[in-house]
Order: structure tokens, then C-alpha cells, then sequence
């Protein structure tokens, strides 16, 4: 007896009893959808995760030095002079400085402001920073040009508007050149970015960006003390991250007890944070797997239930057989296909359960994210209930092929 | 000698109480193209020695050669070569799988074989004519009656041309006119050369075959050839 024939004997046989077969199935269908989008919406967690430090752009170094004298100023341009002098590994730098006082910014009749809690996406942040802001926090210049060095050290009333601010204010006009008003005070736009659009962070785009050096007016002289550090690569990232630590324990010269009198600092990035999501939802990934998996598990036991029963069920059908001259392996591969063909088709059916239901889950529980399984988990599953299939439905199988003929033939 | 038992035994129970001597000490040689029938009462020990005649079941003790083969030494796919290429065998009880129809229940036994597909349905169909059984090919058992249903039994044991058929009470959940029909179809072949064993416990039945072999106990009580009613 050939695959082929007992391929087309299972299928007579599943088709014969359908309603006891779904139900077979039933258990797997479950278990195979359940796994299929548990692993989904991780992995789509995940990507959405992901998404954020790519919009934010990697290799970024967070440096906070804060000086127990003074403004901060002579900190953020020795920083500033230091990263410059390595420019084989650091691509900017930038201090990174929001302004929390309420600020109002109008454009002939247009009003935004930084207060606009009832419409939070609308809310504008005023930030303020160096020439390289945009290089350090990954904005891609849209028209216009970036701040310069000058207009840091001349305090120029220049701006840089974020993508939506530009189309609330502007709409489809260019910018450049026009001036809007922050609290009274005129700026002359000099370039806007391009949208970042990243869900559930439109304040990304609702930045007006001025130079830092307008951190005495506007922030009440708070010294500045946190900065952004762009380099050009994960290994630069590391290397520089060595030197910039080692460069302010230097600034704030440490006592005997290992405390510093003139200040504090140090460096992190978020090359390691988005590694340790990235793990944490691995991680994630394989407990929700796994949970899955034991129902997948379940369902295979009761593919063996099933297949007992329709061993003793079938005995006089095996004695039939074997009469006429089916060998042991004949009526073992019946059994085992018979299994895996139920299996293989549960998972199937299960597999378009779990497109369903993560279409669903991304709709619901992701902001409508447009999630589908990866190729991979359905190809697992399927592979996965298969083999399940065959170890359940080994033991019926050699159960059914050890009976005597004349014994099998006897039963009822 | 096609078929040559000797001492054969089959003990159930052996050495306890309730010890049963299903066959006990047969001896008993059958030529090619014999016609044979074997009688006796229930638990006279008949569908034993034709379970064992039929590799469906090894015996306690004893020889058993099947063409020169000895029987008794031969593993499980062996013996499942032999039942399915040199007996056909016709329950009592029909034995079809219900499932499959008429058509499909002849061609099993050309699938175990290895018939490639282009030739199984020729012979199962030719085996179905047979028998007068071919317009029934595509009905499920559940959907014929007795007598038809042991028909596509009969087709289905001479469907692969085997050399011998073992009939058990083949006749015995008929009426009188289609069990007529299912002997004179094993008179039929046995005039066309094959070997036939007809199990009885009914000498009007066994009156259809030559040779007569009767079975008491576990033993066999007569051997004798008769006059043969021809249907």
C-alpha cells in the first residue's frame, strides 16, 4: 500500500465521521489559534516597542552633567568643545532642554499654545538646543536650514518648527522667512522638519525648536543639565560613552568618600534599553507561547482519546484488514496519517483562527495596528500540530496493528 | 499436497482448569482444486481449524504446510503476504468495512497486494460481475441485502485470483434461495480449478462439496468423499 492510498483512506475515514472529527479538532484548532496570536501581539508589542527608538534614532546618548555652581553654561560648552574634538566617533551634540514655562505662539490669527490641554495633540513643546539638535534626535530637515553656531552665540530670534506646528500654522505655504511671535516675542522661522508620526507621541512633531543659548530668559536661568549625544555607531556608542563618563568625573572632581563637591553626572543610552525590551518581550513571547502550547498539548491528548476510541471502535474493521492481507505497517500508517490528517487539518482551520483573531487583537489592543502572524509562527504551528498528530497517534496505531486477526475479527 | 496439517493443536488455557481443546491432534491433507467441506457442531472446533488454515490464528502445536511452507515458522508480514495472495476468505458475518462501498471493499485487498490503480478497478469490477454484483458497485453495504452484501464478499475474496477460498457458514444469514446462489457460486469456482473449504455445521450444505471431513471435539471423526448435489 502506497502514501498516496493511505492519504485517500484517512480522508474517507475523517469525512465519514465529520462531526466527531471537528470536535477532534477542535482541541488543536484552539490550541494552534491561541499560539499563533499570543506570539502576534508580542511580536507586534514588540515592533511597536521598536518602533519608538527607531523614530528616535539609535546610537543616542543620554548625558546628564549638573553643576552644584553656576548656570551650566561653561559645562555645556566644554561638552560641547569635547565632543566636537572626536569626531571620528560622535556625529552632535546637543543640550536638551524643554521650557516649562507657558509659552503662546502666534502666526497672524493663529493661536498655539504649550497650555492646550484640551486637545493634548495639538499641545506644542518649546525645546531648546544646539546646532546639531536635529542630527542628535533624528528630525530630517524638511525646508530651510538648521540653527547655526552663530545663532547660538548671537542668541539669534530664529526657529525651527516641528512637522505638524508647520502645518497648523502654515498649511501649505513655505515658512522660511516668516516670523511668528513666542509670548510677544517675534522669531524668524529658518526651517521646519519633517514629520515624525510616530502613534502616541504627536508631541514629537509640535516642537519649536530655539537656540539653548535662550535658556536664561526663558527657563529662569536654570542650569542646564541634560544633553544628547549622537554617535555614529553601536561600537562608537560604546566607546564614547566610556570617554564622556570619564570626561565628567574630570569636570566634578571627586572627594576622598568618592562624592563630588562641584556636581554629578553620567551617561546612558538607549541602544540598552531597546535591548532590554526587545529581551523582555522575547521573553514575554515564550511564556504566552508556552501557555498556548499547553493547550495545544490538551488538544493532542485528545486526539489520542479519540483515536483509542476509534481503535476499539474499528477493531473488527482492522480484523477485516488484516484477513485480506493489510500488513502491521499498513494499519499503523493508517492510524498515525489519520491522526496527523486530523491534526494537520485542525491546525490548518487554526491557523485561520489566529489570522482572524490577531487582525482583531491589533485592531483592539494595538490602536488598530495592521498585525498579521509572521510566516514563521505559521509555519511552526502547522508543522507543530502535525508532528503532535503522529506522537499522540503512534500509540493507538501500534495498539490497533498488534491485534490477531482472528482476535480483532471477534470483536463487535 | 497444498494444504497438510499434522498433530495440530490449539489449547486454550493450557495446564488450567478450564482447559479447552479447540483442536486436538488434527491431521489432515487437502490436494489442489479439492472442494472440501468440513462439518460439525457448534464448538466442534471447525472455525478453528479454519482460522488456523487461514493464518488468521497459529496454532498451540503442531505442522502446518501451505504449499511446502511451513506456516508455523513464519513472522507477521509474511503471514499477511500469504493471506492476502493465496486465500480469499467469506465470513458469516460478510465482514465489509461499512464505509466503503461495494467497489471500494473489492479493491482493498488489490491495493494491500500492490495492484497498481489502473488495473484494480478492471479486476475488482470483473470480480463484481462475477458475481452478478457490478451495478451495486458504488452502494455502501448499509444500502444492500444479505445475500447481495455476500456476494461483494465473494468478490472481494476471489478479486486477486487467490488459489484457495475458505468459506465460513457462508451461507448462514441467508434465506434458503440466495444461500443457494452463494454455493453454486463456490461450485462454480471450484469446477474452474480452485481449492474451496466450505465450514458447515448443515449436511444439506455440505452436500454441495466432494469431499467431506467431519470435526467432533477438537477431532476429526470422518474423511470420505459423497455424492455431490450440484446446484
Amino acid at each position: 500500500m502506497n502514501l498516496f492510498q493511505a492519504f485517500k483512506m484517512a480522508f474517507k475515514s475523517i469525512a465519514c465521521k465529520k462531526t466527531r472529527s471537528f470536535l477532534t479538532m477542535l482541541g488543536i484548532i484552539i490550541g494552534v489559534g491561541s499560539v499563533v496570536i499570543m506570539v502576534s501581539v508580542v511580536q507586534g508589542q514588540n515592533q511597536k516597542n521598536m518602533e519608538y527608538y527607531e523614530k528616535m534614532g539609535s546610537n543616542k546618548i543620554n548625558v546628564s552633567a549638573y553643576s552644584y555652581y553656576g548656570n551650566g553654561d561653561d559645562i555645556s560648552q566644554k561638552l560641547y568643545a569635547y565632543c566636537q574634538s572626536m569626531p571620528d566617533l560622535v556625529l552632535g551634540i546637543t543640550p536638551n532642554i524643554q521650557v516649562w514655562n507657558d509659552m503662546t505662539i502666534q502666526y497672524g490669527a493663529k493661536t498655539l499654545s504649550t497650555q492646550n490641554y484640551d486637545n493634548w495633540e495639538d499641545m506644542i513643546q518649546v525645546v531648546l538646543g544646539s546646532d546639531q539638535y536635529g542630527v542628535c534626535n533624528n528630525y530630517e530637515l524638511a525646508g530651510g536650514r538648521e540653527l547655526s553656531y552663530l545663532d547660538i552665540q548671537n542668541t539669534n530670534n530664529v526657529c525651527i518648527l516641528g512637522g505638524r506646528i508647520k502645518e497648523n500654522l502654515f498649511n501649505f505655504v513655505d515658512p522660511v522667512g516668516q516670523n511668528i511671535t513666542i509670548n510677544g516675542q517675534p522669531f524668524q522661522v529658518v526651517g521646519w522638519y519633517e514629520r515624525k508620526d510616530l502613534e502616541g507621541w504627536p508631541e514629537l512633531d509640535n516642537i519649536i525648536l530655539l537656540p539653548y543659548t535662550f535658556n536664561r530668559s526663558m527657563n529662569n536661568n536654570q542650569p542646564i543639565s541634560d544633553y544628547v549625544v549622537k554617535a555614529r555607531s553601536a561600537s562608537a556608542t560604546v566607546e564614547a560613552m566610556t570617554r564622556l563618563s570619564a570626561f565628567i568625573d574630570g569636570l566634578f572632581p571627586k572627594n576622598a568618600e568618592g562624592y563630588s563637591d562641584y556636581g554629578s553626572g553620567g551617561v546612558s543610552s538607549d541602544n540598552a534599553s531597546a535591548e532590554s525590551i526587545q529581551q523582555q518581550s522575547n521573553m514575554q513571547a515564550m511564556v504566552l507561547g508556552g501557555i498556548a502550547a499547553i493547550s495545544l498539548l490538551v488538544g493532542g491528548i485528545g486526539i489520542m482519546n479519540i483515536m483509542l476510541v476509534t481503535v476499539t471502535e474499528r477493531t473488527r474493521e482492522i480484523g477485516i484488514r488484516k484477513a485480506i492481507g493489510a500488513e502491521r505497517r499498513s494499519i499503523i500508517a493508517q492510524f498515525l496519517i489519520e491522526a496527523a490528517v486530523i491534526c494537520g487539518i485542525g491546525g490548518v482551520l487554526g491557523i485561520g483562527l489566529g489570522y482572524v483573531g490577531t487582525l482583531i487583537a491589533g485592531k483592539f489592543l494595538l490602536n488598530g495596528m495592521q498585525l498579521l502572524p509572521s510566516p514563521m509562527i505559521t509555519l511552526g504551528a502547522f508543522l507543530f500540530s502535525v508532528v503532535l498528530g503522529v506522537i499522540f497517534g503512534m500509540y493507538p496505531a501500534i495498539k490497533a496493528s498488534g491485534l490477531q486477526p482472528v482476535e480483532a475479527l471477534r470483536a463487535e | 499436497m497444498l494444504i497438510d496439517i499434522r498433530n495440530l493443536y490449539k489449547i486454550y488455557n493450557e495446564g488450567k482448569e478450564s482447559e479447552v481443546r479447540a483442536l486436538d491432534g488434527v491431521t489432515l491433507q487437502i490436494d489442489r482444486g479439492e472442494f472440501v467441506a468440513i462439518v460439525g457442531q457448534s464448538g466442534s472446533g471447525k472455525s478453528t481449524l479454519m482460522n488456523v488454515l487461514g493464518c488468521l490464528d497459529v496454532p498451540t502445536y503442531g505442522d502446518y504446510f501451505l504449499n511446502g511452507t511451513d506456516i508455523t515458522s513464519l513472522n507477521d508480514r509474511k503471514l499477511a503476504r500469504i493471506r492476502n495472495r493465496e486465500i480469499g476468505f467469506v465470513f458469516q458475518g460478510y465482514n465489509l468495512i461499512q464505509e466503503l462501498d461495494a467497489l471500494e471493499n473489492v479493491t482493498l485487498p488489490l491495493i494491500y497486494r500492490g495492484v497498481p490503480a489502473w488495473d484494480r478497478e478492471d479486476m475488482a469490477l470483473d470480480a463484481l460481475a462475477r458475481v452478478g454484483m457490478e451495478d451495486r458497485a458504488h452502494h455502501r453495504p448499509g444500502e444492500m441485502s444479505g445475500g447481495q452484501q455476500q456476494r461483494v464478499a465473494i468478490a472481494r475474496a476471489i478479486a486477486a485470483k487467490p488459489p484457495i477460498i475458505m468459506a465460513d457458514e457462508p451461507t448462514g444469514a441467508l434465506d434458503s434461495k440466495t444461500g443457494k446462489q452463494v454455493l453454486g457460486i463456490l461450485q462454480e469456482l471450484y469446477r474452474e480449478g480452485t481449492t474451496v473449504l466450505l465450514i458447515t455445521h448443515d449436511d444439506h450444505i455440505a452436500a454441495t462439496a466432494p469431499r467431506v471431513v467431519r470435526l467432533s471435539d477438537g477431532h476429526i471423526i470422518s474423511d470420505a468423499p459423497q455424492e455431490v448435489d450440484w446446484i
